[in-house]
């Protein structure tokens, strides 16, 4: 009785909206999940933040600029719901930047090692202070630029910058200290000095 | 270019970050050295290994179910079924929406018998003066919530009241508290990309020295988006607060009547209303409407706004018929 019936130019209006939205923004879906996993490390939580942070940018779709990256814009939403939901839950959160500090003073440049399988590869990122791995996931697995990446995480730039490079470094250094461990440099090397030889 | 250079630059080369010219470097370095073409190719194989063993990482894969759930509850939300579910919450949640329901539906009926008894009684009382009456409820427009513009030169299609909360409301969330959804972006390039009347804009307000009338001070410019209208933002810190200095265009409907109205008008700024607790100043162009939010003292910001119209209005007025 009280309701207000929709009119068909609404229904219509609203279903291309949605379509807009579907082809868009939600072929992102598993890259936002993965995110946010990374950020939450709980299943359940992950789920929550994406669906939090889709229902968010379809409220305010009209917002989005067409032709811009919509991966970036999503990804910074998710981490403005994020940091909301860490502020409403957490009283005293406390900034451990011992392990950045560390590896900033690390100075070795290691060779980039061949032959590692995908799980040591995971294994060494997930030995990384959590600041790398942040940066090096988004730019070397979500392929966000420097710049996406600064705006979304709400870091400067050049601080972003640093961190990706020395995250790098660091998973380079990771992946070769593994490697030397168990020999995959020396067999490496034996390899190619037989092939030189039989050459 | 050297060995250790490259090394240091490498990924952001593979990344497609550098400038052309380092590009030129990096390209004729490789050209000369196998060693550090071996290690590009390395760095290139691992950032796609860790790519993929991301990706494909079993734990980092979203269930069809949640996939699907997801779909559904997005689609039901944007057509206005119902609100979305947190996953976390699914489950005791049903229990609790039936009783919240059946609460809301008491509260929702008791509201509307109140309303109807307003309405009746404001109805008996229309009828005992029926003067009042024809004034009053039965041919009023309805009642703004906030006051309209005080200066009878300016056309109200121009510088609408709407237009001026949107101002007041981008000077709290962006200027103020720092929560847009959107980004702002730099001023120039929204300039290049949006509006020509934002190049430049900034050195109609502050000096080549850095200077502001009235000895205020410079903190930032950009331009934002607030409920999907675009400022130009420059934001000034005057006795201590906050004042953003906002442009927005606003079309031209009616040419001839706003041209004779500026014609009278020129540059002059009037003190538009208040608008949750800022104070908004505002005046306009050909195209486009200018205001100045802060929550200084009327007297202050109308000052303020005084200082710096002559110039903002010569540089808009200008770019908005370059010659």
């Amino acid at each position: 009785m009280f309701a207000i019936a929709p009119t068909r130019e609404s229904q219509v209006a609203v279903e291309k909206q949605w379509s807009a939205f579907e082809a868009e923004a939600m072929p992102h879906a598993t890259s936002l999940f993965r995110i946010a996993l990374w950020l939450t490390r709980d299943q359940t939580e992950a789920e929550d933040l994406v669906q939090e942070t889709l229902t968010e940018a379809l409220a305010s779709f009209h917002r989005f600029t067409q032709g811009t990256n919509c991966r970036a814009w999503l990804v910074s939403i998710m981490y403005h719901r994020h940091s909301k939901r860490r502020k409403a839950t957490t009283r005293l959160h406390l900034v451990s930047d011992a392990e950045e500090r560390i590896a900033e003073t690390i100075a070795f440049e290691a060779p980039t090692p061949q032959n590692v399988t995908d799980e040591e590869v995971l294994g060494a990122l997930e030995r990384l202070p959590r600041a790398f791995q942040e940066v090096v996931i988004l730019a070397d697995v979500e392929e966000m630029s420097y710049k996406e990446i600064a705006a979304a995480t709400d870091v400067p730039m050049g601080t972003v910058m640093s961190r990706i490079s020395r995250g790098r470094s660091l998973l380079r250094g990771e992946l070769a200290s593994y490697a030397k461990a168990h020999g995959f440099g020396e067999s490496d090397k034996r390899r190619i000095s037989r092939v030189s030889e039989d050459q | 270019m050297q060995c250790r250079e490259f090394r240091e630059i490498a990924d952001s080369y593979l990344g497609n970050e550098l400038i052309v010219e380092t590009n030129h470097e990096v390209i004729s370095h490789l050209e000369h050295c196998s060693k550090c073409r071996s290690e590009l190719a390395a760095r290139r194989e691992l950032r796609s290994q860790l790519r993929e063993a991301f990706i494909k990482a079993p734990e980092n894969q979203m269930s069809p179910e949640f996939t699907q759930r997801l779909r559904t509850q997005l689609h039901d939300y944007a057509v206005g079924k119902r609100s979305v579910t947190p996953v976390s919450q699914r489950g005791w949640r049903s229990s609790v929406m039936v009783r919240r329901t059946s609460w809301l539906a008491l509260a929702a009926c008791l509201l509307l018998a109140s309303a109807f008894g307003l309405v009746l009684v404001r109805q008996r009382i229309s009828e005992r003066s029926p003067q009042q009456g024809k004034e009053g409820v039965a041919g009023r427009e309805p009642t703004p919530t906030y006051p309209a513009e005080l200066n009878p030169g300016i056309p109200v299609s121009i510088v609408k009241t709407e237009l001026a909360r949107d101002a007041a409301g981008d000077h709290r969330d962006c200027a103020v508290h720092f929560r847009l959804a959107e980004k702002p972006i730099d001023l120039e390039v929204a300039g290049r990309k949006y509006d020509p009347v934002y190049v430049n804009l900034t050195k109609a307000v502050v000096s080549e020295q850095g200077e502001v009338p009235l000895g205020a001070e410079f903190v930032e410019a950009h331009s934002c988006v607030f409920q999907g209208r675009r400022f130009a933002h420059i934001i000034l810190r005057y006795h201590g607060r906050l004042v953003s200095f906002l442009v927005t265009e606003i079309g031209d409907s009616n040419p001839a009547k706003t041209n004779a109205a500026l014609a009278s008008k020129g540059a002059q700024v009037i003190a538009c209303s208040q608008f949750d607790g800022y104070q908004v100043s505002c005046f306009q162009t050909a195209r486009h409407a200018v205001f100045i939010v802060s929550d200084l003292p009327e007297g202050d910001n109308l000052a303020l706004a005084r200082a710096v119209a002559p110039s903002v209005f010569a540089h808009i007025t200008h770019a908005e018929n370059p010659a």
